[in-house]
């Protein structure tokens, strides 16, 4: 779904949402209030500039809208892979937005993040899977790594690892196989409005995801194992 | 030289080594040690051998009387990559830490990133450590990021070394996101040629790291160094809050507009000061400092 489908579905009171350089922002009405949107758009990659811009919009919600929920729409194609990004260390710049937005939650803002378009490996943990609560539309697409690329680093035939795909979820690309293993709240469908007010209304205190994967069998072993280790 | 550090380097070390020579001597207890044979549920399907730890120790123990909880990656064991098992040993002893109040926590970084044969699994376990990092700073317990291993902390382990309160690295430590190899594919091999280390080093390695303003320790590769330098970050005090977040956004624009359009570290470190920049990558720790007092 493109941005300009989307917005009107999740805020049908109005929003006065912005796009500059692939950046989204501003805000959304809901029947509740205010609602501070956060995002990229056109499967933009996330480099020092992107993640700077991203951060800055976190510090003003922050400083100046306690307690505002915040919704981030997540449409990227992974980090930037440049030298010259790279060479100032982006991975800084990516956990400084990572920061922000947990600590948004511990100051009392909702924080949940809505996969729209893509979102893809290194961006995926800069921007999705470290709000409160992580959501997808049916037609995004998660993935850590498309099907040719494991091929060439596990040095597997790619007809095995497509083969494979159909059965073992953990390494596969899409919202389902991720779904599975707990890194998924929820996948919205039908209402976004009533989806996304509803997400707003959750408990986000407590990072629940190790016991989604196990209800949902996408990941069989880990909150086993992190109790063993917390009670040990 | 100090010759009580020949044979002890920590770049070589297996992760059990590096937690035996940096915490007190027999302080170290292993919890979910290889006995309890928590293995990988998925790399059979892609018939890899498996490992008791999943390529990482996780325990407790002392360093200079203190208590800390430390994890050690093992990148003997598929570079180190994290998958669901290997993640949630991690998460575990983090959340432990909320109940047993260490004084800090120490992790020991040594990976390449995300376990490509776990993807979801490993990129979903990245997120929930950076949280459970976060949740324990929260709680005023302060946790350090030593980076001397021979895969660095690249992709998923680089991010989470930026959620620390502060890292120590050798120059051989890489710390990045995007590794060496997938710059070389998407740049071309002339702009960045993956096989040349001297070129790795300067760009990912600890010195560059140091000079931007990345890390606070810089150490000789020696488990002694490394240790030293630890019990120097027990030091620092708990900050995790907006002031302290509103202060890296500056370090980090500035940073940007700086050093914007350098493809090289050492125009970086022209434009720090350095009158020879091109000699930075063959001083030693305490020569580079003391070329910082000067310049």
């Amino acid at each position: 779904m493109t941005l300009q489908e989307l917005l009107p579905k999740l805020f049908p009171a109005g929003n006065t949402v912005t796009v500059t350089d692939n950046i989204v922002s501003g805000e959304g009405r809901t029947a509740s209030g205010a609602v501070s949107v956060i995002g990229t758009t056109n499967g933009t990659r996330l480099g020092i500039r992107e993640l700077l811009a991203l951060s800055r919009l976190f510090i003003n919600v922050l400083r100046n809208h306690p307690g505002q929920p915040i919704l981030m729409l997540v449409d990227n194609n992974g980090q930037k892979m440049a030298l010259e990004d790279e060479l100032l260390g982006l991975n800084q710049y990516i956990a400084h937005l990572v920061k922000l937005q947990d600590l948004a939650r511990r100051n009392g803002h909702q924080v949940a993040a809505l996969v729209y378009g893509n979102s893809i490996a290194g961006g995926f943990i800069a921007f999705g899977l470290c709000a409160g609560d992580t959501y997808a539309l049916p037609d995004s697409n998660t993935s850590v790594m498309i099907l040719p690329a494991i091929a060439r680093v596990t040095k597997l035939p790619l007809e095995y690892l497509e083969e494979l795909s159909k059965t073992v979820s953990v390494f596969a690309p899409g919202v389902k196989n991720f779904f599975l293993t707990g890194g998924l709240r929820e996948v919205w469908d039908g209402n976004l409005n009533d989806c996304m007010d509803k997400s707003f209304c959750r408990d986000q205190s407590a990072d629940t995801r190790d016991q989604l994967g196990a209800e949902r069998g996408g990941r069989p072993e880990a909150a086993k194992i992190i109790r063993e280790i917390m009670n040990a | 030289m100090n010759l009580q550090n020949i044979g002890c380097n920590y770049l070589e070390a297996s992760a059990r080594k590096r937690l035996e020579g940096i915490l007190d001597p027999g302080s170290f207890r292993e919890l979910c040690p290889p006995t309890e044979k928590r293995i990988s549920p998925h790399l059979h399907y892609f018939d890899i051998p498996v490992a008791f730890d999943d390529g990482v120790v996780t325990g407790e123990g002392t360093l200079d009387g203190k208590t800390v909880a430390v994890i050690a990656q093992e990148g003997r064991f598929m570079g180190g990559a994290i998958g669901e098992v290997h993640s949630a040993k991690i998460v575990g002893l983090l959340r432990r830490c909320l109940a047993k109040k260490p004084d800090a926590v120490l992790f020991l970084f040594d990976s390449g990133g995300v376990r490509l044969q776990e993807a979801n699994a490993g990129e979903l376990g990245v997120a929930e450590i950076i949280r459970a990092i976060l949740d324990v700073r929260a709680a005023g317990i302060r946790v350090f990021g030593l980076v001397g291993g021979s895969c660095g902390a690249y992709g998923g382990a680089g991010i989470i070394t930026g959620c620390c309160d502060a890292l120590a690295v050798s120059e051989e430590g890489r710390i990045g996101v995007s590794g060496p190899e997938v710059i070389e594919t998407n740049m071309g091999v002339e702009v960045f040629d993956s096989r040349d280390r001297a070129l790795v080093w300067r760009t990912f390695g600890g010195k560059n790291r140091y000079l931007q303003g990345q890390v606070r320790e810089l150490v000789e590769d020696s488990m002694e160094s490394f240790r030293q330098a630890a019990i120097r970050l027990l030091s620092l005090k708990p900050d995790y809050s907006l002031d302290q977040l509103e202060a890296e956004q500056k370090q980090l624009e500035e940073r940007a507009e700086k050093f914007a359009g350098c493809r090289d570290a050492v125009d970086v470190w022209r434009k720090l000061g350095y009158p020879s920049p091109e000699n930075i990558p063959s001083l030693t720790v305490a020569e580079l400092k003391s070329e910082g007092g000067a310049k």
